[in-house]
């Protein structure tokens, strides 16, 4: 985030596009409620109607993977209505005349017929955005698990320089961050491009400062992304090390990988329950959990915070660091590190944007009113970021990049007629090996649903609460149908979190060119009533239901 | 520069900023003044009217709370019209409080009876018959309202509607039989509830209370170690603390509730979700991994030593290198871990293997 979370509550206008804030993210959800309730515009852009449309001002239904064209048609308005920013576009961005040239195919009758959503409310979204002061833009895996991820997240940059809604409080461009350390273990250098800090390992001067900081060779040239390992797994990869994750879960077009693990030579896993993956481990190392351990997470708006241990590991459970230190050690390094804080102390030393945060720091200082530090904190006096490009874009110029809308990779056809897409839900957490055993959670959410438009559901004679299977070209699983205006019609949705019935054996693997991730929002897909399989009970979770009271 | 407005509270001149009730201007200056319908995060209710103050000119006493402050007011904060007013006040809210033989949630204080003994109160003013309806029937499995400690200061309520915005909960019924309910009185499972907890952390009487019965003293009077972190699932970063009771889980330490920091103190404002408030039990989960785990030549995984599984890796994870090559290697690093984890991991694959195929698992 460019912003904090603490300045969502006095943005006057929160453009949400592909986050389903109140499930995934549910205290900033609370922040924007209450910017709601003091009268800001919340306009929400999402192909299902999420709980967050109900205090919406606008909600702009798109087709899934059709969001560069409603953001370039924005754009286009923008231009086309003289709203820009002018000043900030001349004093701080480069590439403007190339953008506008592109935008102009934009239209935003044509960008109706694309996306579903009425040119009006294009226009009247585009110039609410550009008119008002404190406009914020927050967007999470809706918009980046696109095979074209990375172009949605130009177009969003797009609007935000071509507005200067930047380098202001309760302004700017704010991923919000799936997990607890998404931001931290990023900025830890858990890349294949980055070291510590996002400072690129093919960067001689990087790398020579390493390699001598750490007394080894490095490698000068980028590792392969996580798509591409899990790709290479049994063709040019054969050991893998894996902590912290059920790849058989999390992974798309997981059958795929499960056959490639089947050539895969050696495989350590370090976590805390058994999972997917474990079936094809050799070595399996029991690790900690949050509670059995001191550290720091990071969060969305760049806060790194304590962890603190607060009870003992069971059995002979280590904590993660020290596995991983014992690990080094049985290779034949020579690590020694008293704990986490002298870990921590080591990655800041030659990470600048860090270099002035410390355990220290972290337990005695406020800062900005509240305990943490956010980045870039870079001497020990500083006091942390609270927004970023304050007087003028970090990179020097922020560069507008054109992009052209690319459909995604597998749409319907005659064969699988409706358009899947994955999520989270409230009442899990992604492979759910915790979520799963917490028995309130699961009374409230206890099976694999699947969301299916009543027409849908009509042409398939799926009734509220039936058995269905879902079907792609990669495999199937069953699930509860939920016959539920919450989705586009055309259109279905199903989470993410029920091993039984894993929503990644049907998705597509095709990756984003630069970051990797996959195309979990989109794929085509077909559902049909499972015979015999009558009708499950109804749980609670859903709105919009066909039949029955909002519930 | 102009003038800014000011007040006179207990004789002192304190100036305000335009906006600011007394009760706000009070606190900033430091003077006490008891509430329980208050909280920083919901508009002011003036409902329990605990914090009534006397300004000068007017005829009766006034919320402090939700009374803004007005150049030149006059106001005092405690004299004998507010104590006697105050101590008949809270021996009402007792009378119609069934404080005794309530059942005592851990680590939670019951804000009504410290306030009752702190002021004197008058405890002889017998009881008023419970026409107030609860839920006793509420299946949900996290939330519990005892209409009979409820006082219906409404934070709650107000929480509900104002901060988590789904008004699952709202004052039913009318005069004494005034209850907090959901519609038709159905179990919080089956309405808008998020089940986030805000009316449990909220609630000043303990009449909202947390069900998990670990949350409630079992055997003997034992402290709870509240231990601030931060939480472990989505990327806000709530703090919250977890209550430790160290004598639990064979000394290991048992978590048995989570709390919520005090509002404004931390960038979640003290506000939780129904995971981070409340799904914590998989810590203590029978089906943890508690020894390494080696793969046998009979293909199943059998318990190991440290020692064995750390040189099976080494020698593993090794062997592949040998074989095919250091990118033949492949590092999926966790970002639910530290990171001081993750930094290990990377500096694993790149000093100790020599690859640069380390990845985080959400690769976004």
């Amino acid at each position: 985030m460019t912003n904090s979370i603490s300045e969502i509550r006095d943005v006057d206008f929160l453009f949400v596009i592909g986050s389903n804030t109140s499930e995934a993210h549910p205290i900033i959800a609370m922040e924007m409620k209450r910017a709601v309730a003091q009268g800001a515009t919340l306009v929400v852009a999402d192909p299902r109607a999420i709980w967050m449309t109900q205090i919406a001002e606008k909600h702009l239904q798109l087709k899934p993977g059709t969001d560069v064209w409603l953001l370039n048609a924005m754009a286009h308005v923008i231009v086309e209505e003289g709203l820009t920013d002018r000043a900030f576009v001349e004093a701080h961005t480069e590439g403007f005349e190339a953008l506008r040239d592109t935008l102009a195919n934009y239209r935003p009758e044509e960008a109706e017929r694309v996306t579903g959503v009425p040119a009006e409310d294009i226009r009247w979204a585009a110039r609410r955005y550009a008119s008002t002061d404190k406009a914020g833009i927050y967007y999470t895996l809706g918009i980046t698990e696109h095979s074209h991820g990375t172009d949605n997240v130009y177009a969003l940059a797009n609007l935000v320089l071509m507005t200067g809604h930047l380098g202001r409080r309760s302004t700017g461009l704010n991923p919000l961050r799936g997990q607890n350390n998404v931001q931290g273990a990023n900025d830890a250098g858990a890349s294949p491009v980055f070291y510590p800090g996002y400072q690129r390992v093919d960067d001689p001067e990087v790398r020579a400062k390493y390699e001598e900081a750490w007394g080894v060779e490095l490698r000068p040239e980028p590792g392969s992304n996580l798509n591409e390992m899990m790709k290479a797994v049994g063709k040019d990869i054969f050991g893998l090390f894996v902590m912290g994750e059920d790849v058989l879960l999390s992974e798309p077009n997981v059958l795929r990988l499960e056959k490639a693990l089947n050539a895969n030579d050696f495989l350590v896993i370090q976590d805390v329950f058994l999972n997917e993956t474990s079936r094809f481990a050799d070595v399996i190392f029991p690790a900690t959990v949050f509670a059995e351990k001191d550290g720091v997470f990071t969060n969305s708006e760049r806060r790194v915070q304590r962890v603190r241990k607060a009870v003992v590991p069971p059995g002979e459970a280590r904590a993660d660091w020290q596995i991983l230190i014992d690990l080094a050690n049985a290779c034949g390094a020579t690590w020694s590190f008293d704990g986490p804080g002298e870990i921590y102390a080591e990655m800041v030393r030659d990470a600048p944007k860090f270099a002035g945060i410390s355990y220290e720091r972290l337990e005695n200082e406020v800062n900005h009113g509240f305990t943490g530090l956010q980045w870039p904190c870079t001497t020990p006096e500083h006091p942390g970021t609270e927004y970023l490009h304050e007087g003028g874009v970090l990179r020097g110029k922020g560069l507008f990049t054109a992009v052209d809308y690319r459909p995604s990779m597998e749409l319907p056809d005659e064969e699988y007629g409706l358009l899947l897409s994955t999520g989270r839900t409230l009442y899990h957490y992604n492979s759910a090996t915790q979520t799963r055993r917490e028995p309130g959670l699961t009374a409230k959410q206890p099976e694999a649903f699947v969301e299916i438009h009543p027409r849908d559901a009509r042409k398939r004679a799926i009734a509220d609460g039936d058995r269905v299977e879902i079907r792609t070209r990669r495999g199937a699983v069953q699930a509860q149908a939920i016959v539920s205006r919450q989705v586009r019609p055309g259109c279905i949705w199903t989470p993410l979190h029920f091993s039984e019935a894993r929503a990644n054996v049907l998705t597509n693997d095709a990756g984003d060119a630069v970051t990797g991730t996959a195309e979990y929002k989109v794929c085509a897909a077909e559902v049909s009533r499972v015979e015999g399989g009558g009708a499950g009970e109804h749980f609670p979770g859903s709105f919009y239901r066909e039949s029955g009271p909002a519930r | 520069m102009s003038q800014q407005p000011r007040i006179t509270l207990g004789g002192s001149t304190i100036a305000f900023e335009p906006g600011e009730t007394l009760l706000d201007v009070a606190r900033r200056h430091g003077v006490e003044i008891p509430t329980l319908c208050h909280d920083p995060r919901l508009k002011p209710a003036g409902a329990c009217r605990t914090c009534l103050v006397e300004i000068e000119g007017w005829p009766r006493l006034a919320p402090a709370c939700a009374t803004e402050a007005r150049a030149g007011m006059v106001v005092v904060s405690e004299s004998e019209r507010i104590d006697r007013h105050r101590k008949s006040l809270l021996a009402l809210y007792m009378a119609d409080h069934s404080a005794d033989g309530q059942r005592q949630e851990r680590g939670t204080s019951n804000q009504l009876l410290a306030m009752a003994r702190a002021f004197d109160a008058p405890s002889d003013w017998g009881r008023l018959p419970e026409r107030r309806a609860g839920r006793s029937e509420d299946r949900n499995p996290y939330i519990s309202y005892d209409a009979g400690t409820c006082i219906l200061c409404a934070r709650c309520t107000r929480f509900c509607d104002e901060i988590e915005g789904v008004s699952a909960i709202a004052l039913a019924a009318r005069g004494s039989e005034t209850t907090v309910s959901t519609a038709d009185g159905l179990s919080l499972l089956d309405t808008t509830c998020e089940m986030c907890g805000g009316c449990v952390d909220v609630c000043p009487t303990g009449a909202m209370a947390e069900k998990m019965p670990l949350a409630w003293e079992a055997g003997p009077e034992r402290e709870l170690e509240k231990v601030r972190t931060t939480c472990a699932y989505c990327g806000v970063g709530c703090q919250l603390d977890l209550n430790v009771d160290r004598a639990g889980e064979g000394g290991r330490g048992r978590i048995v509730k989570v709390t919520s920091p005090e509002p404004g103190t931390t960038s979640n404002d003290g506000n939780l979700c129904v995971k981070g408030r409340f799904a914590y039990e998989f810590v203590h989960h029978q089906d943890r991994l508690t020894t390494p785990l080696l793969r046998g030549k009979d293909g199943q995984l059998h318990e190991a030593s440290w020692e064995d599984a750390l040189s099976a890796a080494a020698e593993g994870l090794m062997g592949v290198r040998e074989r095919h090559g250091a990118d033949a290697l492949g590092f999926v690093s966790s970002s639910r871990c530290t990171g001081e984890e993750n930094y290990l991991v990377q500096k694993l694959a790149r000093t100790v293997f020599g690859t640069n195929n380390v990845h985080q698992c959400a690769a976004t």
